[in-house]
């Protein structure tokens, strides 16, 4: 099948490769031309351009405002992509944007699902991701064989906007754990305890997690380096919170630990590891 | 001085009202024709468009709810601007938002100033408003003669931008004020202590505030009537929230205290006074009022 893809950063770089290697015949667009140099594709001027090409189009950007530019904007894919073929957005955006964005390709007939990733670059890599759609069940079973070479994991949330709801939810449970590792890291040590024998401990009970595993261990080993960059789990926070007031929800632990996240984008760690959470705690 | 106005909701008519009274020359204009009677019956002219009432003004007023409303009417006004027109927007609004419509009437050649006022709608009647202004020294000047009618501590805080980041820390101050002071009756109630006699305690000391003193006596009188709308509140606090994520700020009291707006709007909370807070802290800990 050919099969297009925008985005093609630390996430989505591995997992057109792995739509390659399955088979299907690559187009890719890419913003800065030389994301796209290595790659076994053939590389289109525009985004219109490459959705004429393609039954399915898999996009991996930052921000909602980003993927609303490359969908619907001037020379996007709602210009080239044909009735009945599938835009699937794996960025994590605005639940409101991505039901938005669906909304305005149906008017063509053209199906969307948001399917938001969780699993980070490891994931991506290995294809173990999580991936939480939402849209219509057809549509996600048509394009099921594809999303197969991606993640271990496909779940079917509900209608447009629900994938991203979910990943919502996933980034508040995993940052707020990241903030809970990161604290009893910090107690163990100023309590002259030694940190790793303290995660040890933990593994083996109730408090065991794979956040305690993975970041507790970075943390462990003072080893900073983005696995996930925080700021992207600081976007995610704007867009969670900004989701919660509309709602007219509390969210008093992930307003605290978004305050956190900035103080840790003030240091300028945003390009580090979210394990940097430790550090801004060590700041007083 | 002939002035236009834009908005005449709970803050706007008294303020425009304050300017009749002050002598100047006012042209009016409502999204609602009817909020326009009161003042055309005290001598303002109405308009039919933004446009209408900034021809021949020297000043233009805004005094709408949000950002987009404000870039919107002065959007309108520009068509009736004469040269040398200076823009006022005394609306609450983002400090970046405030930039950028400013930046964007001073490209039309039009001078702006953000004038948030703090003060609530007694203080509008009164004319007793605080008014904290951002824009250059010649507009302030120019607007003054105007801010004197509707206010008494008139502050150029600085360029433009300004006024509405002092009026997002004056909501950061008043937000977190008014939620002390309604623990601290939850805490007294809860210990079984008269919450008034505390009050009385309190407003000899360091506890002092304008805030105990006021939104406090409210509290004791259970009078929830707005005052200031809690969901205006909330909205505000968003401001201050979205600014800190922009700038990469930490303020853990303001996030705590911008969920307790949040949980007010969404419990059926936001139409009474921002002291309502109080009903929602002895709900979550099971008090009885």
């Amino acid at each position: 099948m050919k099969v297009g893809f925008i985005g093609l950063g630390v996430m989505g770089r591995p997992m057109a490769l792995h739509l390659h290697a399955a088979g299907h015949e690559l187009h890719v667009w890419a913003r800065r031309p030389q994301s796209a140099e290595g790659l076994p594709a053939t590389v289109c001027a525009t985004p219109a351009e490459l959705g004429r090409a393609c039954a399915v189009v898999f996009t991996v950007i930052t921000s909602s405002a980003d993927v609303e530019a490359v969908a619907l904007g001037p020379d996007g894919l709602i210009e080239g992509m044909a009735p009945g073929s599938v835009l699937v957005d794996c960025s994590t955006i605005a639940p409101d944007v991505a039901r938005r964005i669906a909304g305005r390709l149906a008017e063509k007939g053209i199906d969307m699902l948001d399917a938001p990733v969780s699993g980070g670059a490891q994931g991506a890599i290995a294809a173990t991701l999580a991936i939480m759609a939402g849209g219509d069940a057809a549509v996600l079973e048509r394009v099921r064989p594809l999303l197969d070479c991606l993640g271990q994991r496909i779940v079917h949330v509900g209608p447009n906007g629900a994938g991203q709801v979910a990943k919502a939810c996933n980034q508040m449970i995993m940052v707020a754990a990241i903030q809970a590792a990161a604290e009893a890291m910090r107690l163990a040590a100023a309590s002259g305890v030694d940190c790793g024998k303290v995660r040890q401990a933990l593994a083996g009970g109730s408090a065991a997690s794979r956040v305690l595993d993975v970041m507790g261990e970075r943390m462990v080993r003072r080893d900073f380096a983005a696995g996930i960059e925080a700021r992207l789990h600081h976007k995610d926070y704007g867009l969670v919170l900004q989701a919660a007031r509309e709602s007219g929800v509390p969210l008093p632990l992930t307003a605290v630990v978004g305050q956190q996240l900035n103080a840790l984008m003030a240091q300028g760690w945003g390009q580090d590891d979210t394990a940097s959470l430790l550090r801004v705690l060590e700041l007083t | 001085m002939k002035i236009g106005f834009l908005g005449l909701g709970i803050m706007g008519r008294p303020m425009a009202l304050n300017l009749l009274k002050g002598g100047h020359e006012l042209t009016v204009w409502a999204r609602r024709p009817e909020s326009m009677q009161p003042l055309l019956d005290a001598g303002a002219t109405g308009a039919a468009s933004p446009a209408d009432a900034a021809r021949g003004a020297e000043l233009l007023i805004s005094m709408v709810a949000d950002a987009p409303d404000v870039a919107e009417v002065m959007r309108a006004a520009l068509p009736g601007a004469a040269p040398g027109l200076v823009a006022v927007d005394m609306s609450t609004i983002a400090p970046a938002a405030a930039r950028r419509i400013g930046g964007e009437l001073a490209a039309a050649g039009v001078d702006f100033v953000d004038a948030p006022v703090s003060g609530g709608e007694v203080g509008a009647i009164a004319g007793t408003l605080s008014i904290m202004a951002g824009g250059s020294a010649a507009a302030f000047a120019k607007a003054q003669p105007a801010f004197a009618c509707m206010g008494k501590n008139i502050v150029h805080v600085g360029d433009a931008g300004a006024g509405q980041v002092a009026k997002a820390a004056n909501q950061i101050v008043t937000g977190m004020g008014v939620l002390a002071v309604a623990e601290a009756y939850a805490f007294a109630a809860k210990n079984g202590v008269d919450a008034g006699k505390v009050r009385e305690a309190l407003l000899g000391g360091f506890a002092y505030s304008k805030i105990l003193e006021n939104h406090g006596q409210r509290m004791l009188d259970r009078n929830f009537k707005p005052g200031f709308k809690s969901w205006m509140h909330e909205k505000d606090l968003n401001i201050v929230m979205q600014t800190a994520h922009e700038l990469g700020l930490c303020l853990p009291g303001s996030a705590a205290t911008a969920q307790m707006f949040n949980a007010m709007v969404g419990s059926g909370l936001g139409e009474e006074d921002s002291i309502a807070v109080l009903k929602l802290l002895e709900k979550l800990s099971g008090q009885s009022a």
